[in-house]
């Protein structure tokens, strides 16, 4: 099996994460899966940025914490990631700007490549900006890829500009790897010759909600810059006008939900992208929804808060937040993928359940899910198949049928049937106070108690229809489950791949409403439970006590903004057993 | 609201009747809104009106039409959407002197800039009603009220200035004892493309006992028995800051720019709500990302 990690640190804003995405693609286009965790400060220049990318044949999860390879394109990097190299893993440095003689970590007795990066760009007046091509070149040399897949692209991401500029590009990448060839020295071995493979998809998890908003025929996207959700803004802007979709960048984000919220009573799929402080705005407008019944699709990007926390990091510290967002009682949604795949399938989803229970829905992300790439097999992506389910919006002939137009009818199943203005006999309020079945304020007694048990009656609907137990990876009968929500997946999948003890996952992403009773079973028929959360609190066990009176002892927390590494799991599962 | 409306209860744009004080100023705007309705001949399925809340708020049940009655300070962001999802239907926004210059401050800036081609009606009363009597942020510095019983420090904002500088194109003034003045001056602020404000002085009879009916007559003057041009942003301004004691009341300016929906290519040719699904993307959108 091959299990290659490279690290490539340097100042930021100097390409480090563009030369990380770029190896991660030259590994898919080679047939090898991939995953990728940057790292970077709050900053725009300067500061310490890092990229990490883990290449397999095998199915690959999560980060590794050591490395084969690591790229020092400062001294910083090699200072603080030395000791993660693997035995025999190869030290790629800027031979002008890292001098680690200077450094007070001792030399290691790990191979050194020396590049000089910086005398190649100005013998050859290339620009500074191509240093990453040059560092691609020398992984080309070091890893053995095969050169027509760097070549090809290079030069389909430079398509747009002049010959003479991919020409340039091209140049640095050969230049880079003529110097790496020579150079090499003898005791690295991982190499990554291409092989036939299905094709992959590599993406974020920004990338994939955004993918999946648009399979879903959202029109509508409103949203204020905040990472680390900014990203699914910059793709659906880029996309907005051939998919016909209308993304807004609005002045606030309390304008953003309520501009949403108008959309969405309009008829349009409307999605809203945030993060904690942006999403502490929109709160007021979420019990809107609720009260309105106005569908909305809700994207959080978790990071560690309180207030501006650690914004560049990650978290999972806002579940219950969430859970209790928005004053007064009203029934919503959280979803929470685990990865790029339930990222795409799980916003298409996401946009069929606001429409069948007009209500808010969440999807539950973290910086670590958003912003990080990921290889899926593209057939698993344009094969999954799903209907538009747009619950109870009514047709014109549907409306033509009822003779006195009703917005907020009482039903068995909590939810109304939902006409759109502009449509003949839609006459209607939606209405932020209580209100009677036509939408009318009031504040009788009998009519708020419909009005309320008529919503909440969506909970039970919900709960026989949509909601989803967690899914079990790994044997049935193991020592010891790990439980996790939402982006941890990954780490625990990983961790259970790797660990000799026979553990397995119960990973859930419907995270709420939970049904009782099943999830109780579920969680009491495993041998001993092990909680695995990126947060201080243990907040979905806190959820799981609520729901179900289990409470799980065995706890995995990490809150220093990083996420769980599978090391740390494998490392607790053997202090257990 | 108590009872089943009829038939006879919501022609003419009615429904049910108003729980207003007796003698409110929101009389004259409600009648003035349904006047200029009904001169457009609006149909009142295919349009929409956004509240915000307050006594102007409260409307939502005496003026039959689509409606989304939202929250305080938030009428104008969900009329904006509303808007962009279908650029067809007229979208009115009833929002009070709190709602719309104090809460929700931010978001008029911003719709003016955007030239969102919705018409916002502020009630000013220059006090809370619905809360039983507090300053408004147009209340006359000095002023008294159970919030600030020593008198406001605050100079009032300026609405009419606001709008100017941050490019609203239709920006008027109307007082709510001249209903067939002020139905006219909504009428045009409908009909126009683009943003609009219409900025109404009303008195509140139970907690504003300083701008009075007779305290707005004694002031007001019509810009169109004057010479102000309308097009000229300048005059606009000048006219406002130039009153004094006096209000002017009328069109300040009028202006064309290409509105927030019809500066989107993908609305060129039909309304967001109203495109057909497109065809499978789901491929090509996928291969960009081998």
């Amino acid at each position: 099996m091959i299990n290659l990690t490279v690290k490539i640190g340097g100042e930021a804003g100097f390409g480090i994460m563009t030369t990380g995405l770029f190896l991660g693609k030259l590994a898919t286009r080679s047939g090898y899966h991939a995953f990728e965790y940057p790292e970077y400060p709050s900053l725009i220049r300067g500061g310490h940025n890092v990229v990490s990318v883990r290449i397999s044949d095998e199915n690959v999860f999560a980060q590794e914490k050591d490395t084969d390879v690591l790229v020092c394109l400062n001294l910083e990097t090699y200072e603080l990631h030395i000791n993660e190299l693997k035995k025999g893993g190869l030290i790629i440095l800027d031979q002008e700007k890292v001098d680690i003689s200077k450094s007070s970590v001792p030399n290691p007795k790990n191979p050194i490549l020396a590049v000089p990066f910086s005398k190649i760009i100005s013998d050859n007046k290339l620009e500074i900006v191509m240093i990453n091509n040059i560092a691609l070149g020398v992984l080309e040399a070091v890893l053995g890829i095969d050169k027509s897949i760097l070549e090809g692209l290079i030069t389909e991401t430079f398509l747009r500009k002049s010959q003479e500029i991919i020409d340039k590009n091209l140049t640095a990448a050969r230049l880079g790897y003529e110097a790496a060839r020579t150079g090499l020295p003898d005791g690295y071995s991982v190499k990554i010759p291409k092989k036939e493979s299905p094709p992959k998809m590599y993406l974020t998890g920004n990338e994939a909600v955004g993918f999946g908003a648009i399979a879903a025929d959202c029109r509508m996207y409103v949203a204020y810059p905040m990472t680390p959700s900014s990203a699914l803004l910059h793709y659906l802007a880029a996309k907005a006008e051939k998919c016909g979709m209308v993304v807004k960048h609005a002045e606030d984000e309390i304008s953003v939900i309520n501009m949403a919220l108008g959309s969405s009573w309009a008829g349009v799929r409307s999605m809203v992208g945030t993060s904690g402080g942006g999403f502490a705005l929109m709160v007021e407008a979420v019990s809107l929804a609720g009260i309105t019944e106005t569908p909305i699709v809700i994207m959080m990007g978790q990071r560690p808060g309180p207030a501006t926390g650690m914004p560049t990091w990650t978290e999972q510290g806002d579940l219950l937040f969430i859970l209790h967002s928005g004053h007064g009682e009203f029934p919503k949604i959280v979803l929470a993928p685990g990865d790029m795949k339930e990222a795409y399938e799980m916003t298409i989803e996401a946009f069929n359940l606001a429409d069948i229970y007009q209500t808010p829905v969440f999807i539950m992300t973290d910086k670590y899910l958003l912003e990080g790439h990921a290889s899926v097999d593209k057939a698993q992506i344009v094969n999954y198949q799903f209907q538009i389910n747009r619950g109870k919006l009514l047709s014109q002939k549907e409306l033509d049928a009822i003779k006195s137009y009703k917005r907020y009818e009482v039903t068995d199943d909590g939810i109304s049937p939902r006409a759109i203005t502009g449509m003949k006999g839609s006459l209607h309020q939606a209405n932020s106070y209580e209100h009677l079945e036509n939408g009318h304020t009031t504040e009788d007694a009998n009519e708020r108690i419909r009005q309320v048990d008529k919503r909440n009656r969506k909970f039970q609907t919900y709960l026989k229809n949509d909601a989803r137990l967690p899914t079990v990876y790994g044997p049935k009968n193991a020592d010891i489950t790990l439980v996790a929500w939402g982006s941890t997946k990954g780490p625990a999948l990983q961790a259970m791949k790797e660990c000799k003890k026979k553990i397995n996952l119960l990973h859930f992403t419907h995270v709420w409403p939970l049904p009782s009773k099943e999830t109780k079973e579920i969680l009491q028929s495993q041998k001993r439970l092990l909680l695995v959360e990126n947060n201080s609190t243990a907040q979905f066990g806190q959820l799981l006590h609520m729901v179900t009176g289990v409470s799980i002892s065995d706890t995995l927390l990490k809150y220093s903004g990083r996420p769980v590494d599978p090391e740390e799991i494998i490392e607790k599962v053997q202090t257990m057993i | 609201m108590t009872g089943t409306l009829n038939d006879e209860m919501t022609a003419g744009f009615g429904g049910y009747f108003p729980t207003w004080c007796p003698g409110c100023g929101n009389f004259g705007i409600w009648a003035a809104l349904k006047n200029a309705f009904k001169k457009m001949n609006l149909d009142p399925e295919k349009m929409a009106v956004v509240y915000g809340i307050g006594c102007s708020g409260n409307m939502n049940d005496f003026l039959w039409v689509n409606s989304f009655h939202g929250l305080h300070g938030r009428a104008v962001p969900v009329a904006v959407g509303i808007k962009i999802a279908n650029h067809e239907l007229p979208v009115i926004a009833v929002v009070g002197d709190g709602d719309c210059y104090g809460e929700g401050g931010n978001h008029l800036l911003h719709a003016c800039r955007g030239n969102h081609d919705i018409t916002v009606v502020v009630h000013d009363n220059r006090v809370y009603g619905l809360t039983t009597g507090q300053v408004a942020p147009t209340a006359l510095k000095g002023f008294k009220a159970k919030s600030t019983p020593a008198g406001i420090i605050e100079v009032p904002v300026d609405p009419i200035a606001l709008a100017l500088s941050q490019g609203a194109t239709y920006v008027a003034q109307g007082f709510s004892g001249d209903l067939v003045h002020l139905a006219d001056l909504i009428v045009r602020g409908v009909e126009h493309k683009g943003f609009s404000l219409v900025n109404i002085f009303q008195p509140c009879v139970t907690f504003n006992h300083l701008t009075t009916y007779q305290w707005y007559r004694e002031r007001i003057y019509k810009l169109d028995t004057t010479n102000h041009d309308p097009a000229d942003l300048k005059k606009a301004f000048q006219v406002n800051l130039e009153s004094g004691d006096k209000y002017p009341i009328g069109v300040l300016y009028e202006s064309n720019r290409p509105t927030y929906t019809d500066s989107l290519a993908q609305l060129s040719e039909s309304t967001l709500v109203s495109r057909s699904p497109h065809p499978d993307r789901i491929e090509k959108l996928a291969s960009e990302f081998v």
